[in-house]
């Protein structure tokens, strides 16, 4: 049986005009797996309406460990260093793994 | 003045835009689903590239052409080079710099009203004016782009510190990505690809694509501005916080690059419609590619200026007030 395991949820609410750079920095660091999703909203730029590809938010979120997240964070406050606007959310998170052998005894010590 | 001009207020097309400002100014809940906004755009791209191709199919390469997509380009890098210093005097280098990228590049749905505005006179213009239209988006992006590099440097020289971030963004963004960004933009490359297969086919082959690409092409485009003018409204409430001078500059420098482009065109002897065509590429601010392009290049500059002016002012002005005020100008020059 399948046991929780302890992770890290990390979301970014960012322009869709940076979502590449975004992604290239998550494989940069190994992370080949995350999801993106278009939502529109307001902020310090305005309002956001989704209707343009220039006027639209994404939401990206990618399910790590934190030793890999560690990494990326360094990643991210570079950027922002540099004033990309990108907020960054980190959640505490559990999740049943998709592999039931080692990783589920693993998990858990 | 000629009245008759104006009367193109009264265009439907312009009419549904007028409707979109007012439901949003009501707070209506009128609202079309961003996908049918992103294939409405699409679609008048292909419409208008289809058509300038086979116009390029009968008209051929001449003379007029050259000189046409010279002034084109030559507009390209005036315009960031003029506004850029105008600009410095009220703001950052950054946010110039983004600005004035943002004027030097060029709006395809301003372009398309243009073209509308043309049929309804019963004005021809040259189907190369799809290749100006595509040759005007990159020049302005790599100068400003050049331009906060300049602002950066400066910057580190001021404050020895920050260099180590400083170089970055410039670095990261070199003339190759601009210039790939801004030619595979998908927008661009459907109204390339839609120019060139209007040029394979010709006048014939078009007719297979007329009921959807010529029929349809007005009520699509009244359906767009009617999103467009939602947007514009949205938006409009946002400008709050800018100054009378980034105002005026909004509403000024596209009458100031009408003229000088009617000027250069009638010197060259180009067509009323090529001229129109011109003047309103020259006069239009980019709200898509290039502010997608310069969230990336210029992170310093804050979107809500080089977005909203080029949205909420200067794409209104020129669809209500300007395509006829540039024809005007034609006639009187």
């Amino acid at each position: 049986m399948r046991r929780l395991q302890p992770k890290k949820l990390l979301t970014l609410i960012t322009s869709r005009a940076i979502e590449k750079m975004i992604i290239e920095a998550l494989r940069k660091r190994g992370v080949g797996g995350f999801t993106v999703v278009n939502a529109s909203g307001a902020g310090a730029s305005g309002i956001q309406s989704g209707m343009l590809d220039s006027d639209s938010n994404i939401l990206i979120y990618v399910i790590l460990s934190e030793a890999r997240l560690v990494t990326l964070l360094d990643d991210f406050d570079d950027m922002m260093n540099r004033s990309y606007r990108i907020k960054v959310v980190v959640t505490d998170i559990s999740i049943l793994p998709r592999k039931i052998a080692a990783t589920s005894k693993n998990s858990v010590a | 003045m000629d009245i008759k001009s104006f009367a193109t207020l009264l265009d439907p097309a312009v009419l549904f835009f007028f409707l979109g400002i007012f439901a949003a100014s009501v707070r209506s809940n009128l609202e079309i689903p961003a996908p049918i906004a992103k294939f409405l755009s699409l679609y008048l791209l292909m419409a208008i590239g289809i058509k300038g191709g086979v116009a390029l199919s009968v008209s051929g390469l001449h003379v007029q052409m050259l000189v046409g997509l010279g002034i084109a380009l030559f507009m390209a890098f005036l315009v960031p080079l003029y506004t850029f210093p105008l600009l410095r005097r009220k703001l950052d280098g950054f946010n110039a710099a983004a600005i004035a990228a943002t004027y030097g590049s060029v709006s395809a749905v301003t372009f398309i009203a243009a073209g509308q505005f043309l049929d309804n006179q019963g004005i021809e213009y040259g189907g190369y004016m799809a290749v100006a239209l595509v040759i005007m988006e990159a020049p302005a992006v790599i100068m400003a782009v050049a331009l906060a590099a300049m602002t950066r440097a400066r910057l580190a020289k001021q404050d020895a510190g920050a260099t180590a971030n400083i170089g970055k963004s410039s670095g990261e963004f070199s003339l190759k990505n601009i210039l790939h960004e801004s030619f595979t933009d998908g927008a661009i490359l459907l109204l390339m690809g839609s120019l060139l297969i209007g040029v394979i086919v010709g006048k014939d082959g078009y007719q297979v694509m007329k009921p959807f690409t010529g029929d349809l092409f007005k009520g699509l485009l009244a359906f767009f501005l009617l999103e467009m003018g939602i947007l514009v409204a949205r938006r409009i409430r946002e400008m709050k916080g800018v100054g009378p001078f980034l105002i005026a500059f909004a509403f000024c420098i596209p009458v100031l690059n009408a003229v000088i482009v009617i000027t250069l065109s009638q010197l060259a002897g180009l067509s009323a419609g090529d001229t129109l065509m011109l003047a309103v590429l020259a006069a239009s601010a980019s709200y898509i590619v290039v502010p997608a392009v310069v969230r990336v290049a210029i992170p310093e500059a804050n979107p809500g200026l080089y977005f909203g002016m080029a949205l909420a002012l200067t794409f209104p002005f020129n669809v209500v007030l300007g395509i006829p005020l540039y024809f005007q100008l034609i006639q009187l020059l």
